[in-house]
C-alpha cells in the first residue's frame, strides 16, 4: 500500500464512512458508464478508487477496533465493520464490471440492460448557447433541477471525475449523468441551448 | 420470445432490483427500519432466482452460439448484480440482528448528499389521487419515489401510472425532502 501513504484518508470514523459510502455509489456509476460507451479511462478510474476504498476500509477497520472499551463496545462495533466490509464488496463488484471494460469482454446485450433500466446513464454535449455555461454546479444544482446526478465531464482530452461543487461548465463539455431517460433527456435540451430556463434556474 | 429476450429481461429487472436494495438497505439502517430490512432479505431471495434463471438461459442459448464463451460476460454481469445484492443485504441485516448497531452508523447517513426517508401523504394533500407521471417528481424537485408503502404492502420502483393516495408512506431518496414532505402535507420546521 506505499503508494497511498501520501493519501489523506478522513479523521473520524463518521467521515471515513460517508467517504466509502460516496465512494461505492460513484464507482457504481462510473462502472457502468464505462460499460455503456466503452471507456477504458473511465474503468481505470473505478480500479484507483477501489484502491482508495480498501484503504479507507482498512482505517476504518483499525479505528474501529481502538475505540472499544468493552465487550458491549466491541459488540456494537462488529456492525460497523460488517457496514464497512458491505460497501467494500460493493466496490469489489464494481471493479470487477470495469475489468471487463478494460480486457474487451462485453456482450452487446449488456448495453441494452443499461439502457432500459430504470435509471440510466446518458451523455450531454454542451453549446456555447446552453444556460449551462459558466454556472457552477452547485448554482445548476442539476439533481434538484433536472433529476440528473453528474458522474464525470469530459472536456477536451481530460476527464472530471466527480466532479465537485465549485466546477464550471464550459462550452463544448460532455457530461456524463445518472438519471430516468425523461430525466437524461431534458438535460441534454437543456445543454444543447433548446430549454433556456430551468425551474429554480 | 427468444432467450436472450428472457435474459435481458431479467438482467434489467437485476440492475433496478440491485440499486433499490442498495437504497432501501442504507434507509433501513437510517430508521432503524425492521420492516424495510426484512423488504431487502425478500428481495434477495428474489434476486438469487433471477440469477440462476440467467444462468440456466444463458447456458441455454450457449448450445446455438458458434462462440459460446462470448456469453461468459452474461454470466458475470447476474454475479456482479448478485454480490451487489448480497452487501445490500449485509448493510440491512445491521438491523436484523440482535446486538443494537453502534450509534454512529445512524449518525453518518445524516452527512451524505441524498437524503432517503419516508413521507407520510397527509390528508388533503395535493399527492392524493395523482400519477407519477404527473407529478415528474424527478425533474421538478429532485426526488425519486422508490417505493410506496401502502398498509402492509410495499409498491416498489413504482412506474408512470401508479398514483399516490392518501395515508400512503413514501420511501423516496433525494437532494431535499422537505419539498416533498410540503406537498405530502407533513409540518415542516423551516430552518435558517
Amino acid at each position: 500500500m506505499e503508494e497511498w501513504d501520501e493519501v489523506e484518508v478522513p479523521n473520524n470514523v463518521k467521515e471515513i464512512f460517508v467517504e466509502m459510502k460516496n465512494t461505492a455509489e460513484l464507482m457504481v456509476d462510473l462502472a457502468y458508464s464505462a460499460v455503456l460507451f466503452r471507456e477504458k479511462e473511465m474503468a481505470e478510474e473505478v480500479l484507483e478508487l477501489e484502491e482508495y476504498l480498501d484503504l479507507l476500509n482498512y482505517n476504518l477497520m483499525v479505528r474501529a477496533v481502538l475505540s472499544a472499551r468493552n465487550l458491549r463496545d466491541a459488540e456494537r462495533i462488529t456492525s460497523i465493520l460488517q457496514m464497512g466490509r458491505s460497501i467494500d464488496e460493493i466496490s469489489n463488484a464494481a471493479a470487477d464490471l470495469a475489468k471487463m471494460v478494460i480486457e474487451e469482454k462485453l456482450h452487446p446485450l449488456i448495453n441494452e440492460v443499461i439502457l432500459e433500466s430504470e435509471e440510466t446513464i446518458g451523455r450531454a454535449i454542451v453549446s456555447p448557447e446552453s444556460i449551462l455555461v459558466g454556472k457552477t454546479l452547485e448554482e445548476l444544482d442539476l439533481p434538484t433541477n433536472t433529476g440528473v446526478w453528474v458522474i464525470a465531464i469530459r472536456r477536451g482530452k481530460r476527464w472530471i471525475f466527480d466532479p465537485d461543487e465549485d466546477t464550471k461548465l464550459m462550452p463544448g463539455d460532455i457530461i456524463i449523468g445518472r438519471g430516468t431517460r425523461t430525466a437524461l433527456d431534458y438535460l441534454k435540451e437543456i445543454a444543447r441551448g433548446v430549454i433556456k430556463v430551468m425551474p429554480n434556474g | 420470445m427468444d432467450e436472450f429476450d428472457e435474459i435481458r429481461g431479467c438482467l434489467v429487472e437485476m440492475k433496478d432490483l440491485s440499486a433499490l436494495m442498495i437504497d432501501l438497505a442504507f434507509s433501513s439502517v437510517m430508521y432503524n427500519s425492521e420492516d424495510i430490512a426484512e423488504e431487502v432479505y425478500l428481495l434477495e431471495e428474489r434476486m438469487d432466482d433471477l440469477t440462476l434463471k440467467v444462468k440456466r438461459l444463458t447456458l441455454r442459448a450457449a448450445k446455438k452460439e458458434e462462440d459460446p464463451e462470448s456469453l461468459l460476460s452474461i454470466m458475470d454481469m447476474a454475479d456482479i448484480n448478485e454480490r451487489i445484492s448480497d452487501a445490500a443485504y449485509g448493510i440491512a441485516d445491521i438491523i436484523l440482528r440482535d446486538i443494537e448497531p453502534h450509534p454512529i452508523i445512524r449518525e453518518i447517513m445524516e452527512d451524505t448528499e441524498e437524503e432517503l426517508g419516508r413521507v407520510v401523504v397527509h390528508k388533503g394533500s395535493v399527492l392524493h389521487g395523482k400519477t407519477l407521471k404527473q407529478l415528474k417528481l424527478p425533474s421538478k424537485i429532485g426526488t425519486r419515489i422508490l417505493a410506496i408503502k401502502r398498509g402492509s404492502r410495499y409498491i416498489y420502483n413504482p412506474g408512470k401510472d401508479d398514483e399516490i393516495r392518501e395515508g400512503d408512506v413514501l420511501i423516496a431518496v433525494g437532494s431535499d425532502l422537505d419539498k416533498l414532505r410540503k406537498l405530502a402535507g407533513e409540518e415542516v420546521e423551516e430552518e435558517e
